[in-house]
C-alpha cells in the first residue's frame, strides 16, 4: 500500500543519504591511485603502484603480520572461551553464578579506559608489554563478558529436548557440547569470530599504550605512524589506509549479512 | 565510537534487567529443570560448569576486574610512575572542578555530543519516518553502503577525513568552484572550526548505523497499525508520533547509549587527526587520560579519570534504559 510517489522519495532520500557515506570513500580510494603526491585525482591515470610503494615506505608487511598473530590469537581465544563459558552459564549452571554472572555482564558496560593504567603497570612488571602476548591476552579478557553473552543466549534458544534426548542417550557434557550444540549454533560462532575478528584488527588504543616498539607494531598502529611521517604524500598515506582497512572490508564484503545481523541482533534482541 | 560499544550496551542494558532476562524467556523449561532442589546430580553438574567457566573468568579477572580495583585506589594518589606515590585522598577527583584542561575537555564532550548523538539520530529518525514501511527494492545496498563506515578502522577514518578537510583538499576545492573560496580553511588546524570538524566526523560514521537500527525497527512494526491510522485519518506526522516513534523506543535507546557514550570517549579520532590541538581546542577526557597516563605520568589522575568516564558512562546506559522503559 505504499504510493509511487512515496516509492521514489523513499529510493532518493536513502540514496542521497548513501552518496554522502560513500563519496568520502570513494573519493580516498581513487587518490590511493593518483599519480600526483598532492592527490589530484587522474582518472586517466592511474597508479597501482602507488600500494608496492606504501607497503614497502610504510613497513607495512611487518605490520600486517602482527596484527594478523594478534588476531588470529584473540578470536581464537576468545571463541573457545566463550563456547565454553556461555556453555556453562548457559547449559550446565556455575557454582557461585548469582554474584559471578553479574559481575561478568559488568564487563559490557565497562570500557577499556577504566582498567588501562594499573593493567600497563601490572604488564610492563610482567614483561607483557610490547609483545604481541600480551595484546593477546587483553582482547581475550576483554572479550570475555561479551563472547559469555552471546554464547549463552545461543545456546539456550537451542530446544531443551534436543539436549535432554542426547543425555538419555547417555551422551556425556563434552559430547553434548561439541557434537549437539556446537553445530546447531555454527552461524551465531561465526558472527562472534567475525565481530572479534572486526574489533581486535581495528583496534588502535590498546595498541598505543601497549607496543611502543616500532619493529612489532600492529597494521593500524603502523598507519598511524606512516601517516604522521608522510603526510605530504597524500596518494601514498590513501594506500596504505586502504591496505590496513582491507581485510576486514574483504570480509565484510562476504559475510555482510553476519556483520549487520550480529550487530542489530546483538543490539535488539529480548 | 564501534559496533561493538553498540552491543556491549545493548546486551550490558538487557541483562541489566531481572536476571536470565535474556535465555529464559524462550527456554523457560530449561531454568525449571535445575531449580527446584539441587540434586547431588545437578551440584556437581554446577561445579563442572564452573570448571568449563574458569578460563574465561580467570582472563576476565586478570585483565578487567582486578585493574579495575586497582584503578580505584590509584585514583587516591599522586604519582609520576616512577618515584613515591603520595596519598591525596578525593584531590584528583576535586581536579575535575578546578583543572581547566578537564574543564574544557568536558564542555569539548557536550559539543560532541551534539555531532556525535544529536545530527545521527535526528536525521536517523527523518529517514525513519521517510522510509521502512514495507519492503524496499535494494533495501540489501542501502544497508551494505550505510553500514560501511561500522567497519572502516577508526584510523583509516581520520586518515580519510584528514585528506578530506585538508588546505587543498575536496571540500576546500569544492567551495572555490562555487565561489566561495573564501569560506576555505585548513579545517582541521582552526581554534573555532577544528571541533565541530570532528564532529561531522562522528556524525559520517554513525548516521548509517542510526539509520540502519530505526529503518530494521520501523521495518518490525505491523503494516496494519499504519492501514488502520490512515483509516483514522492521521496525517503523516502524527502517524510518526503515535506509531513510529513509540515503537522505535528501544532502538532509540541503543542509539543514545551507544552515541553518548562514544562521545565521551572519543580518542582514536581526535588523536590521529588533531592530537587535541591547535592548542586544546579539541582536547577529550580520554585524550587527556592518555597524556596523563604515559606522557607526563600523573598516573593517579589519569585513572581517576577512567573512573569518572566509566561513572558518567554507566549512569549514561542506566539513565536512558530506564527512560526508554518506562514508559512501555
Amino acid at each position: 500500500m505504499i504510493s509511487r510517489t512515496e516509492r521514489v522519495l523513499n529510493h532518493t532520500v536513502l540514496a542521497f543519504v548513501s552518496i554522502l557515506v560513500l563519496f568520502p570513500v570513494v573519493w580516498f580510494l581513487f587518490t590511493a591511485l593518483s599519480p600526483n603526491r598532492g592527490g589530484q585525482l587522474d582518472f586517466t591515470n592511474l597508479e597501482w603502484g602507488n600500494f608496492s610503494t606504501a607497503w614497502k615506505l610504510g613497513g607495512f608487511g611487518h605490520a600486517m603480520l602482527a596484527s594478523a598473530v594478534i588476531t588470529i590469537g584473540a578470536v581464537t581465544g576468545q571463541t573457545l572461551l566463550a563456547i565454553l563459558s556461555g556453555f556453562a552459564f548457559g547449559v550446565l549452571g556455575v557454582t557461585g553464578q548469582k554474584i559471578i554472572f553479574p559481575v561478568v555482564l559488568l564487563g559490557l558496560m565497562i570500557s577499556a579506559e577504566v582498567f588501562i593504567v594499573p593493567l600497563y603497570y601490572t604488564f610492563q612488571s610482567l614483561g607483557l608489554t610490547n609483545s604481541w602476548l600480551g595484546l593477546i591476552i587483553i582482547q581475550i579478557g576483554m572479550g570475555v563478558p561479551f563472547g559469555t553473552f552471546w554464547m549463552r543466549a545461543t545456546f539456550r534458544a537451542v530446544p531443551a529436548s534436543l539436549v535432554e534426548a542426547a543425555e538419555m542417550d547417555g551422551a556425556r557434557t563434552w559430547r553434548i557440547l561439541w557434537q549437539i550444540l556446537l553445530p546447531i549454533s555454527r552461524p551465531a560462532v561465526l558472527t562472534l569470530a567475525l565481530l572479534s575478528f572486526m574489533w581486535t584488527w581495528n583496534d588502535f588504543f590498546l595498541s598505543l599504550i601497549f607496543i611502543a616498539d616500532p619493529a612489532i607494531q600492529p597494521a593500524t598502529l603502523a598507519l598511524g605512524v606512516f601517516q604522521g611521517r608522510h603526510s605530504v604524500d597524500v596518494n601514498l598515506l590513501a594506500a596504505g589506509s586502504l591496505i590496513v582497512a582491507l581485510p576486514v572490508l574483504v570480509l565484510y564484503a562476504f559475510f555482510q549479512r553476519h556483520f549487520i545481523r550480529g550487530v542489530l541482533n546483538g543490539a535488539l534482541k529480548e | 565510537m564501534s559496533s561493538r560499544q553498540l552491543l556491549q550496551r545493548r546486551a550490558a542494558t538487557t541483562a541489566a534487567v531481572p536476571e536470565d532476562a535474556m535465555g529464559n524467556r524462550k527456554t523457560a523449561g530449561r531454568s525449571g529443570r535445575r531449580k527446584p532442589r539441587l540434586s547431588v546430580r545437578a551440584r556437581k553438574q554446577r561445579w563442572l560448569g564452573l570448571a568449563f567457566a574458569a578460563p574465561a573468568l580467570l582472563a576476565y579477572g586478570f585483565v578487567v576486574i582486578v585493574p579495575i580495583v586497582q584503578s580505584v585506589s590509584y585514583s587516591f594518589y599522586s604519582w609520576d610512575g616512577v618515584s613515591a606515590a603520595r596519598f591525596v585522598g578525593l584531590g584528583n577527583y576535586k581536579s575535575f572542578f578546578t583543572d581547566p584542561e578537564l574543564a574544557q575537555s568536558l564542555a569539548h564532550v557536550l559539543v560532541l555530543v551534539l555531532f556525535f548523538a544529536g545530527l545521527p539520530i535526528l536525521l536517523g529518525l527523518l529517514s525513519a519516518a521517510l522510509l521502512g514501511r514495507g519492503k524496499m527494492r535494494g533495501a540489501g545496498i542501502y544497508r551494505w553502503v550505510l553500514f560501511l563506515p561500522q567497519v572502516l578502522t577508526s584510523v583509516v577514518v581520520a586518515v580519510i577525513w584528514k585528506r578530506i578537510y585538508g588546505p587543498d583538499g575536496p571540500l576546500n576545492g569544492a567551495l572555490r568552484a562555487v565561489g566561495l573560496g573564501d569560506l576555505a580553511h585548513n579545517w582541521l588546524g582552526d581554534f573555532t572550526w577544528a571541533l565541530p570538524a570532528l564532529g561531522v566526523i562522528g556524525t559520517w560514521t554513525a548516521l548509517g548505523l542510526c539509520m540502519v537500527l530505526f529503518v530494521a525497527g520501523v521495518a518490525a512494526i505491523p503494516n496494519e497499525l499504519y492501514e488502520q491510522a490512515r483509516l483514522d485519518g492521521a496525517g503523516p506526522v502524527k502517524e510518526f508520533l503515535a506509531i513510529t516513534l513509540p515503537a522505535l523506543r528501544g532502538q532509540l535507546a541503543v542509539a543514545l547509549t551507544l552515541t553518548v557514550t562514544g562521545a565521551l570517549r572519543a580518542f582514536d579520532l581526535v588523536w590521529v587527526t588533531t592530537q587535541g590541538g591547535p592548542g586544546t581546542s579539541t582536547i577529550t577526557p580520554a585524550l587527556l587520560l592518555y597524556r596523563k597516563a604515559f606522557l607526563n605520568p600523573d598516573v593517579g589522575m589519569a585513572a581517576a579519570i577512567g573512573i569518572v568516564l566509566a561513572i558518567i558512562c554507566l549512569l549514561v546506559a542506566l539513565v536512558i534504559t530506564r527512560l526508554s522503559e518506562e514508559k512501555a
